[in-house]
């Protein structure tokens, strides 16, 4: 995706341009078929939380259709006041570039109240794509972005050092194992899975004593899963980021590569990947499933009488919306705690953290994110429990920041962490 | 059939045509769009998505916003199923004469709740604040015409007197309908479908709710 900087376009033409190439069928489709029935604004967390048109999702949608129907609807064209066009083309524009970003986390839940099924995310996403190459993409994502690519081109920069750190991580899966055989294999070919996990140790410790438990063939590589040019909707920098993974499963010729509990990170390399590298040779799968199956088949074993706290579990988007995972945490969490409470609503129609889609990287937002998180406050509140599971890492920060805000006096926790608590 | 007859029925005609190139119009561009496959291996059956879609998916209680809006969702029934009824209506209506008085009567009865409730879509938008700043002139327009028309298909299918102007405002709707809101439903199916082949092939959509 080419800025405004490096085509020399003024920005009306590079939204007109781009929004003319992305409207593929589907999201058409969502542009045309709302009739404005305004039945999904409370479906949505930010105007539950702050119940204002702004955050109404069909407010959202409906300026971006606006510039839809001022560039390529006849009717938009001949008579735009007729069809609600009343603001300039660049006011619709500024306007948008801060909703695409700041007040709608794509959580695709508007999309499940609306009648016919309007996917708001999918407009709000080519409006980040618009957003991103217009040069309006918060700086913050862009450089995450941009140093996700960086680390792949100065890997062997890195290389020594993370070999160094990882070792140190494995001392401590020995210590609690208690078994010096332990490993935190690091880029070994022939594994029979390539982990991806975060930028930090949280996402590998539990995983690796899970992995020696069930005695897995498995190895770490050099690069992680978040990929925040997902977020900007840049689809050449995501492929990028994202096909760091894919060549290294491809040199150490793993059979699947099995994705941290990351939202983003799942989705993109189950669902969006092939997308852009066509069918995968291997399998992909996210560690909920993989600690699901050890459970299920006996390869490992939890006690739930280790872990007596009430507990409850927040859905990520990603991965129960969009990624359909809504089974396997619970399987999980039902064999390793004994008081699990469920949150209402949950699954399909859970509320998103209100921080996903990248608001939680950006400290700017942190108010903003603390509001639109009050709803899912509230949920955690009325479980009574005292320990949230959630299968995202940037929900977990949210759950752990929410409680800090309202006083929740909650602990965030994942499903693999709570998995090793409750190692039989 | 005399002068008063032919005018309006010629309306009917004219706007019949403007509405169906108008439709094919829409659908082939909307087909040149392009369409990205997922190419990511199935989780469930992505035909199973769009069955749900189209049945499951649409009850009352697979939809929150059904649930706790259930007046407007029995509105938005009625109204839809007025539509596609008197729409049929407007085809038998020469044979009018010939059909009982039962049927007529239960088709004044359904297309005079429908434009009941299509008016009630005035106040429902203009109470609202976020709806009226929202909703546009295309959108009154589009209610008022469609309310016209189930409006005077309920007066025609008591009273055949009635017919012309039924004709007349059927031609105004026809002609208008790709044009305006009232083409939604033609997306209406292409939206249910991409719902199902998307969510469903990714196993989210669920056959039973807790």
């Amino acid at each position: 995706m080419s800025s405004t900087v490096e085509t020399g376009k003024d920005k009306l033409t590079v939204a007109r341009e781009m929004l003319g190439n992305l409207v593929d069928r589907r999201v058409l489709t969502a542009l045309e078929v709302c009739v404005r029935c305004g039945i999904c604004t409370e479906s949505c967390h930010y105007y539950q939380s702050n119940p204002k048109t702004e955050h109404t999702p069909y407010y959202r949608a409906e300026m971006v259709r606006r510039l839809y129907r001022r560039f390529f609807d006849p009717m938009g064209r001949a008579f735009p006041r007729w069809v609600g066009v009343k603001e300039s083309t660049n006011e619709i524009l500024s306007k948008l570039a801060e909703i695409a970003f700041a007040s709608c986390t794509l959580c695709h839940r508007c999309t499940f109240a609306c009648p016919f099924g309007v996917e708001t995310a999918e407009i709000m996403r080519i409006m980040r794509s618009i957003a991103t190459a217009t040069d309006n993409a918060p700086e913050m994502l862009v450089e995450l972005a941009n140093a996700a690519i960086a680390k792949e081109e100065n890997a062997e920069l890195f290389r020594d050092i993370y070999r160094d750190q990882v070792k140190e991580l494995e001392k401590e899966v020995q210590d609690r194992l208690g078994s010096s055989k332990a490993r935190i294999p690091v880029e070994e070919k022939g594994a029979r899975m390539l982990y991806v996990p975060l930028a930090g140790a949280h996402t590998i410790i539990p995983q690796a004593i899970l992995f020696n438990a069930a005695k897995e063939s498995w190895t770490l590589g050099m690069f992680e899963s978040s990929n925040y040019a997902v977020f900007l909707a840049d689809d050449i920098k995501s492929k990028r980021i994202t096909g760091r993974v894919i060549k290294e499963a491809q040199k150490l010729n793993t059979e699947e590569i099995i994705v941290t509990e990351c939202g983003h990170g799942y989705t993109t390399m189950r669902w969006e990947a092939p997308k852009w590298f066509g069918q995968l040779p291997f399998r992909v799968r996210s560690i909920l499933e993989v600690v699901d199956e050890y459970v299920r088949e006996g390869r490992i074993h939890l006690d739930s009488s280790k872990n007596g706290q009430p507990t409850t579990y927040h859905d990520s988007c990603n991965l129960g919306r969009k990624g359909g995972i809504f089974d396997e945490p619970r399987r999980v969490i039902r064999a390793a705690v004994k008081d699990f409470r469920e949150m209402t609503p949950n699954r399909l129609e859970s509320y998103c953290c209100g921080a996903g889609s990248g608001l939680v990287a950006e400290p700017e937002w942190m108010d903003i994110r603390m509001q639109a998180g009050k709803l899912k406050a509230e949920q955690v509140q009325h479980t009574g429990a005292s320990l949230v599971i959630t299968s995202c890492d940037n929900c977990r920060q949210q759950i752990g920041d929410l409680s800090e805000h309202y006083g929740l006096n909650v602990e965030a926790s994942s499903v693999s962490e709570l998995a090793v608590k409750a190692l039989a | 059939m005399s002068i008063l007859q032919m005018v309006p029925a010629g309306i009917a005609l004219v706007g019949a045509v403007i509405f169906v190139v108008g439709v094919v119009y829409i659908l082939v561009a909307a087909q040149r769009r392009p369409y990205l496959s997922e190419l990511a291996p199935i989780k469930r059956s992505p035909g199973l998505g769009v069955v749900y879609a189209f049945t499951l998916g649409m009850a009352p209680w697979a939809k929150e916003s059904a649930r706790r809006h259930w007046i407007a969702y029995i509105r938005g029934i009625i109204i839809h199923v007025g539509i596609f009824v008197a729409a049929a209506f407007l085809i038998a209506s020469p044979w009018l004469a010939q059909m009982v008085l039962p049927l007529r009567i239960s088709l004044a009865a359904l297309f005079g709740v429908g434009a009941v409730l299509g008016m009630a879509g005035f106040r429902i938008r203009l109470a609202d604040p976020t709806m009226r700043l929202l909703s546009t002139p295309d959108d009154y327009f589009s209610l008022a015409l469609v309310t016209l028309f189930l409006a005077s298909g309920a007066a025609s299918a008591i009273k055949p007197d009635f017919l012309p102007a039924f004709w007349a405002i059927s031609g105004i709707t026809l002609a208008y309908a790709p044009f305006g809101k009232i083409k939604h439903f033609i997306y209406f199916a292409y939206e249910r479908v991409f719902i199902g082949l998307f969510f469903g092939r990714r196993g989210v959509l669920e056959w039973t709710h807790e």
